[in-house]
């Protein structure tokens, strides 16, 4: 791979006074202050290529901006290096500005007085942008972010989401091959949102860019994000595609159909005699809840599980718990299918009355893998070891 | 897609690069301008604080003036020598170099970080996050005073003293811009510092305007040396005027005002580059 963006063993420390409680303490604090380095970011290490959308997730203060800020040039890193269209961000800024392209969410680039639309005028300037192409980009922007029902606005009195979409825009004026989003869809609605999402695939897809994006919102993730990196305790966690993270954190899922054939039921008991030693009982499963919760171990044996993969087609596809003609089926080992391949499967071979899909959603998955601690923190809950031990089983 | 390299070349590509500069820096000047236009009331209470401002100095000064028949052994028009151009390179800071004085505002805005991530000198950005209205009320004053103090000075101009008018005047400028560009660096890491800056503008409203003679010697030291607001204006006027050898320090120091000025503004600068490259950000 051709990496565009590639940060390499990059860290940053900053260094803060401890306060002290109370009032003496702000006094000795004041005579000699104890200063303690802050790890924000450690040893972070990832690659994008030309053209990818990778999302950079984590829990609040995981480092995430911290990362995206040694990226654009904002900040220096304490150590290793980051490397951004051939360029070392924080030593060659100017040169660096005009390859990148950023919107922070939480932070206008644009002027607070001016209409976003002297905004964008300015930055043509600053960037040196031809008239022509300016013009062709505005519109284009302009038809996919519907931005002139309200440019002409001063940007201190544009919602949020209007203020975003003129932010974003303004970002790219300048046609920058690589992009840095910090939660570009913070405050929008959902109509607006779809609209991002559509104009952020158009400019990974038709303009080519390298597009690095963090975000608390999971359909975003869905939607656009082929590749993930997940960051906690400023280090990764995961690289790798969505589904590495679901396989990793309990992306588990559950069928409940209830069967019409009696004959269907008898086949489905004759399998479960077939393996019955697999479970330590043919009982509903360990809790009789619906069991989709971020605990369970995904691919690992399972209580109550009672393996079909003998009948043609369903491998990796278990009984979780039955009772009479009502049947849950659920993963089973490494090689489970998704939730759609496992419906296609149950519904080509048996009759069907009832039936529900529960699948673990991504906030889920994403609740799991933000608890899980890495190895060394001082407080690893019981909540990691689960996780820790699901991350074994899968 | 444009990946860009600086342009390398000779004094011709660097004085079209100047040239640029300048348009987008003018551009950029009147759009902040007409931003400031919006909102009417505000920009012409802002017009009037600076004149406002500025006209409290010359009454305070003329009553000064005219209960004592001088300062010091400066006479009136001398000293309004002084008090005209102090008020005319504060102005002219004001409106070309003044935003530095809000850099820990800025810095809390999170203004600092999108400067950083644009092709242009951070410095300059930040010279352009606004127009500063009461630069016009400063200078208006200023233009005046300075009219009256000519009018009332009884030296002969020659090419050779408005050229040194000029130059004290821009390195009175530089001085400021030195003394609140350098404060403003400590801001990038401490907010505290507006009170310093509000400290520092009252001083030189205070003592940039009188001869520094009249002050006890350890005061005046220290107007030369710690806080050089004796460079700002009373040196200059001093050289101008003939005091040349009774301000207490030797003759060429004093004379050297405006190039000191251009020295301390470069050193600030780079205080205040070294300062930015050890930014650690606001929000972490």
């Amino acid at each position: 791979m051709n990496a565009v963006i590639e940060a390499r063993g990059l860290s940053k420390v900053f260094h803060t006074t401890v306060r002290r409680p109370g009032l003496g303490g702000a006094l000795r604090s004041l005579v000699s202050p104890e200063r303690v380095a802050k790890v924000a970011v450690r040893d972070v290490d990832f690659r994008v290529g030309k053209g990818e959308l990778l999302a950079l997730l984590g829990p609040n203060g995981a480092g995430k901006s911290t990362t995206i800020k040694m990226l654009t040039g904002i900040l220096t890193p304490t150590s290793g290096e980051a490397l951004v269209a051939g360029v070392v961000p924080h030593r060659d800024r100017e040169r660096n500005a005009h390859n990148i392209g950023a919107v922070f969410g939480q932070r206008t680039q644009l002027w607070w007085d001016l209409p976003a639309r002297e905004s964008f005028a300015i930055l043509r300037d600053i960037y040196g942008v031809p008239e022509d192409r300016y013009r062709e980009r505005i519109d284009e922007f302009d038809g996919l972010l519907e931005l002139s029902e309200f440019w002409d606005t001063r940007v201190r009195h544009l919602s949020l989401g209007q203020r975003v979409r003129c932010d974003l825009a303004a970002s790219l004026l300048h046609d920058p091959p690589v992009v840095f989003l910090d939660e570009p869809t913070i405050g929008m609605d959902v109509v607006v949102k779809e609209q991002v999402r559509r104009f952020l695939r158009h400019q990974v897809e038709e303009r080519e860019r390298t597009v690095l994006l963090t975000t608390h919102d999971m359909t975003e993730v869905a939607r656009l994000a082929e590749r993930v990196v997940l960051i906690n305790h400023g280090r990764i966690v995961l690289d790798g595609p969505l589904q590495e993270i679901r396989r990793r954190f309990g992306g588990t899922w559950q069928i409940r159909a209830t069967l019409a054939d009696p004959a269907d039921v008898q086949e489905i008991e004759r399998q479960e005699q077939l393996v019955g030693g697999d479970g330590p009982d043919g009982s509903p499963g360990p809790d009789g809840s619906p069991g989709v919760g971020g605990s369970h171990s995904p691919g690992g044996p399972h209580g109550g599980q009672r393996d079909l993969s003998s009948l043609p087609g369903f491998a990796g596809i278990g009984v979780q718990r039955r009772e009479g003609p009502r049947v849950v089926f659920g993963p089973v080992g490494d090689g489970a299918p998704s939730v759609h391949e496992a419906l296609k499967v149950v519904i080509g071979r048996f009759q069907v009355t009832d039936l529900a899909l529960e699948e673990n959603d991504l906030e889920d998955v994403m609740r799991s893998a933000y608890l899980s601690d890495v190895p060394g923190q001082k407080h690893s809950s019981s909540s990691s070891a689960a996780v820790t031990s699901a991350s074994q089983g899968g | 897609m444009t990946m860009t390299t600086p342009s390398t070349g000779g004094g011709s590509a660097a004085s079209v690069r100047g040239v640029r500069a300048a348009r987008v820096v003018w551009r950029i000047t009147k759009l902040n301008f007409k931003a400031r236009l919006e909102y009417r009331g505000e920009f012409l209470m802002g017009v009037a604080i600076g004149a406002i401002w500025q006209v409290s100095i010359i009454v305070f000064a003329s009553v000064l003036l005219t209960r004592f028949p001088g300062l010091g052994g400066w006479s009136s028009s001398d000293v309004l020598l002084i008090a005209s151009m102090r008020m005319l390179a504060h102005g002219l800071y004001v409106l070309f170099l003044g935003r530095i004085q809000y850099m820990n505002v800025l810095v809390q805005e999170g203004i600092v970080d999108p400067c950083l991530i644009r092709p242009m000198p951070v410095y300059r950005q930040v010279q352009l996050a606004f127009f500063p209205v009461n630069a016009i009320g400063d200078l208006v004053v200023a233009v005046g005073l300075f009219a009256a103090a000519l009018q009332r000075s009884s030296l002969d101009w020659t090419a050779g003293r408005i050229a040194y008018v000029v130059a004290g005047v821009l390195g009175g400028m530089l001085v400021e811009a030195a003394l609140f560009t350098a404060l403003a660096a400590a801001a990038f890491h401490f907010p505290a510092t507006s009170y310093w800056c509000q400290w520092l503008e009252e001083l030189m409203g205070t003592f940039g305007s009188y001869p520094l003679s009249i002050l006890p010697k350890a005061a005046s030291a220290a107007f030369t040396f710690v806080v050089p607001l004796a460079f700002i204006a009373y040196f200059p006027a001093g050289v101008l005027t003939g005091h040349g050898g009774d301000m207490g320090v030797p003759r060429a120091l004093a004379v050297a005002a405006p190039f000191i000025g251009l020295v301390a503004f470069v050193l600030s600068r780079l205080l205040w580059n070294w300062s930015l490259s050890r930014y650690t950000g606001v929000n972490g």
